[in-house]
């Protein structure tokens, strides 16, 4: 096995095999960068074009793409507060109040960084561990991926921010939009009111651009006599390579979400998004000064960049064994495999070596010319964006994000209801309710019920079936630990201070 | 007068030559092939393998570009194709029993009479498989297990409605004995579920186990003959279950398509798959093929009707 990636360095290593991951990960980063255009939808316009493309060229621009959108998502995000991907939510968290605070440009050479180290690592686990972590995929039944599910759930908590009603609203919110659609189980249909777009649930990407992009876009319009925007377009920045030895103090968090990243991963169903809430989750809680998040702390948005680039090859690793995509995009580099009559399965590494490996370095590739392409773009192209006047600016994100919502599905449909969502998301964004709980409310509420009933399906209607296995019982003890440790640390504090008081 | 005669030769020169072009001409511009998936999916890859060797046995240097019209598990675009011209200038992809059995337990805006069938290319009969370790590794122990306790068996598949699960009812009357149903949305994560062992049997289709020999125990293939694909699997009918079933995928336009323009479609498309070379291609993605053309089509069309109204009205899924 490890003879075979010797084997395929030196085809992926030709010219116009190089060639095409650099590309990719140009197209990524931009794609990423875009409101409203996200990795799934750039490989899913590629992907009729590769019918015809040598199999190492395709797969190599998607492996590109594919890391490049996941750092490319979190310009935008630090920079204007507008998520470019769905995983790049989290990293808006800190990101952004850094870049108000003219910490930007430092904010985005911690993404990037932090990016290229969650990939590489990804990568490797994708060259060496693919076997064996297959074997970890199968252990996760309907029950166990329940548990995962209420796991992220779990993750609410820390973002239901200060008013916790307004936050269980929007999360409440979050798990309505997700029940849109035909029902898993039985096909019945739920709130279509009679329309075919609504039967496959609502897209992500239509709920985050409209919630996420569409009200700071008018914000944006409604800045009109503010033309001094000198202060916001210097990123205050110095050479990456100068900033890099800076950032190894964050070694624990880049370990910590590089694991949680891969792990989620190999998850059928889950995504970049969870992985970035989680250890974003994660690496507050071992933080030291858990205050200071949210407000500008750069190791959170090393925790959340960490762990979204680290779930790209790993996810590749259910998709390529067993034909399990672990994320929306991995499903649609299947459908790239496919094409070039690439079928997933154990058959795949022993019919197809050269091109399996060859994609496997190429993952590689793509995440260490992430610091390159990643770090000069970053630091020189994208801020010079924030110098356009600002009704420019947000003229340009609102015509991106109805491009980029059209060409989803190639209707208008889609667009008309980005429309409602952000008429939504200007509400909530006047009445201070939180919008991050609406997306995990999104991801897992649909995951948790479909996954739910499929395990009383097996287990013939016996609640029971949820505690039967090893791994099920793992998980809810790791649940019980999230949950109940904060509670009991707070009462023993309690305890302290009123001992010392008495 | 001689105006007037001039005037009625020139119209029926006119005319009479319009009807021979449209005769000799067809295809004269570029032919639209709707996909009702995504790009990369198994009906997509099928129609973007045939649009060149449709483009080349139609001949006019014609183009046939594919259109992903998602959604609905493909009744968007099936319903689009219904309501195009029926001018030869629009195709679409067609599944079975998928597009018959959503007139029934959905909405329509189409039916059997809506469309002109032309061919279909693949037939991908229903396997019956179980994880590697299980003890049950025979039609006969499998029988056995699902005797003991109504529901006791568990079967992985990708949805209600679709082939595996038709293919199922068809199981419950052969061997009479329930089964409990777990619909997966996917074959994929089904094969899985069973991979890892948290149900008891899964319903795929032969296309999908060819690359898990090693992974998985197949007790069965739903087919008349045994797959080319995998010659070791023996069906059904050998082992004394009367069991054939499948996911079909073919071709359709629009009801109503002139007869020259269907005759020539009908001549390309089985000049395609006597092709060696569009034969070869399906093999490598893994489409088991078996051609219906036009009327043996049509009867297939209203068997699978047949077949998923039965089923509608003795076990309606939801």
């Amino acid at each position: 096995m490890y003879g075979n990636l010797i084997d395929a360095l030196p085809a992926v290593l030709s010219l116009g095999n190089l060639a095409a991951v650099v590309i990719g990960v140009i197209a990524g980063i931009c794609v990423g960068a875009l409101p409203g255009l996200s990795a799934t939808m750039a490989i899913s316009v590629l992907i009729p074009f590769t019918f015809g493309m040598d199999p190492l060229v395709a797969l190599g621009m998607m492996a590109g793409i594919y890391n490049g959108a996941m750092y490319g998502g979190s310009i935008p995000a630090v920079l204007l507060r507008i998520p470019g991907t769905p995983a790049a939510v989290a990293t808006s968290f800190d990101g952004y109040p850094m870049a108000q605070q003219g910490r930007g440009g430092y904010a985005l050479q911690v993404a990037v960084v932090s990016s290229a180290i969650g990939g590489i690592v990804s990568a490797l686990v994708l060259m060496l561990l693919a076997p064996p972590l297959a074997k970890v995929t199968l252990l996760f039944g309907p029950t166990e991926i329940f548990w995962v599910a209420v796991f992220g759930m779990s993750a609410i908590v820390f973002l239901l921010g200060g008013d916790v009603l307004k936050g269980l609203i929007s999360a409440a919110f979050g798990v309505f939009v997700s029940l849109v659609g035909a029902d898993t189980i039985t096909g019945a249909e739920r709130y279509t009111f009679g329309h075919l777009e609504l039967l496959d649930g609502i897209n992500i990407v239509v709920l985050l651009v409209g919630l996420y992009a569409l009200p700071p876009a008018i914000g944006l319009l409604e800045e009109v006599r503010d033309f001094d925007t000198q202060n916001t377009g210097r990123l205050n920045t110095i050479s990456i390579w100068k900033a890099m030895p800076g950032m190894l103090k964050y070694w624990k968090t880049w370990v910590r979400s590089s694991v949680i990243g891969v792990f989620v991963g190999i998850l059928p169903g889950a995504g970049g998004s969870m992985a970035a809430f989680l250890s974003y989750n994660e690496a507050r809680r071992a933080s030291k000064n858990p205050e200071e998040w949210g407000k500008g702390e750069p190791e959170g948005v090393a925790a959340s960049e960490t762990s979204n680039n680290a779930d790209t090859a790993a996810a590749l690793i259910p998709a390529l064994t067993l034909g399990i995509p672990g994320t929306a995009v991995a499903a649609v580099m299947l459908g790239g495999l496919l094409i070039h009559g690439l079928q997933p399965g154990p058959m795949l590494f022993r019919d197809n070596p050269g091109i399996v490996f060859g994609f496997m370095w190429q993952f590689l590739f793509a995440a260490v010319l992430l610091i390159f392409l990643g770090g000069a773009l970053a630091t020189n192209s994208f801020a010079q964006v924030l110098r356009l006047p600002r009704p420019l600016l947000g003229a340009i994100i609102i015509a991106l994000v109805f491009i980029g919502v059209y060409s989803i599905n190639g209707r208008m449909f889609d667009v008309y209801l980005m429309l409602g969502f952000g008429l939504i998301g200007y509400f909530m964004d006047k009445l201070k309710f939180p919008l991050p709980p609406v997306v995990l409310g999104l991801i897992l509420g649909g995951f948790a019920e479909q996954n739910l009933r499929l395990a009383l399906r097996i287990g013939g209607g016996d609640w029971s079936i949820l505690a039967a296995s090893p791994t099920a019982k793992i998980l809810i003890a790791m649940i019980l630990l999230v949950v109940l440790a904060p509670l009991f640390s707070r009462w023993l504090r309690a305890r302290k201070t009123h001992r010392a008081n008495a | 007068m001689r105006l007037k005669t001039i005037a009625i030769a020139a119209a029926f020169l006119i005319s009479g030559g319009m009807a021979s072009t449209a005769l000799a001409d067809y295809p004269e511009k570029r032919i639209d092939m709707i996909v009702g998936f995504a790009a990369g999916g198994g009906t997509d890859v099928m129609a973007r393998t045939i649009a060149p060797y449709l483009e080349k046995y139609l001949g006019n240097d014609v183009s046939v570009v594919v259109k992903n019209m998602p959604g609905a598990s493909g009744q968007i675009g099936v319903t689009a194709v219904a309501e195009a011209d029926p001018d030869g200038y629009t195709l679409g992809t067609y599944n079975l029993p998928g597009a018959m059995a959503r007139t029934l337990d959905r909405h329509a805006d189409y039916n059997a009479d809506s469309f002109t069938y032309l061919a279909n290319i693949v037939n991908d009969p229903n396997v019956i498989v179980t994880p590697k370790n299980s003890d049950i590794d025979s039609m006969d122990k499998l029988v056995e297990a699902a005797k003991a306790r109504a529901g006791a068996v568990t079967v992985a598949m990708s949805s209600l409605g679709g082939d595996d699960h038709f293919f199922l009812q068809k199981l419950s009357d052969v061997t009479d004995a329930d089964y409990t149903v777990v619909p997966f949305s996917g074959s994929a994560p089904a094969r899985s579920a069973l991979m890892g062992g948290h149900v008891t049997m899964g319903i795929i289709n032969v296309s999908e186990v060819v690359a898990f020999r090693d992974e998985l125990n197949v007790l069965g293939i739903a087919s008349e003959k045994r797959s080319p694909m995998a010659e070791d699997i023996p069906t059904f009918k050998e082992q004394g279950f009367d069991l054939v079933n499948g996911a079909l995928r073919g071709f359709v336009a629009p009801a109503g398509l002139p007869d020259d323009v269907e005759s020539k479609l009908l001549a390309a498309f089985q000049k395609t798959y006597d092709d060696p070379d569009f034969q070869k291609a399906m093999q490598r993605s893994g489409n088991p093929t078996e051609l219906a053309l036009g009327e043996q089509f049509k009867a297939l069309n209203a068997e699978q009707l047949e077949l998923a109204k039965r089923i509608w009205e003795t076990h309606p899924w939801k």
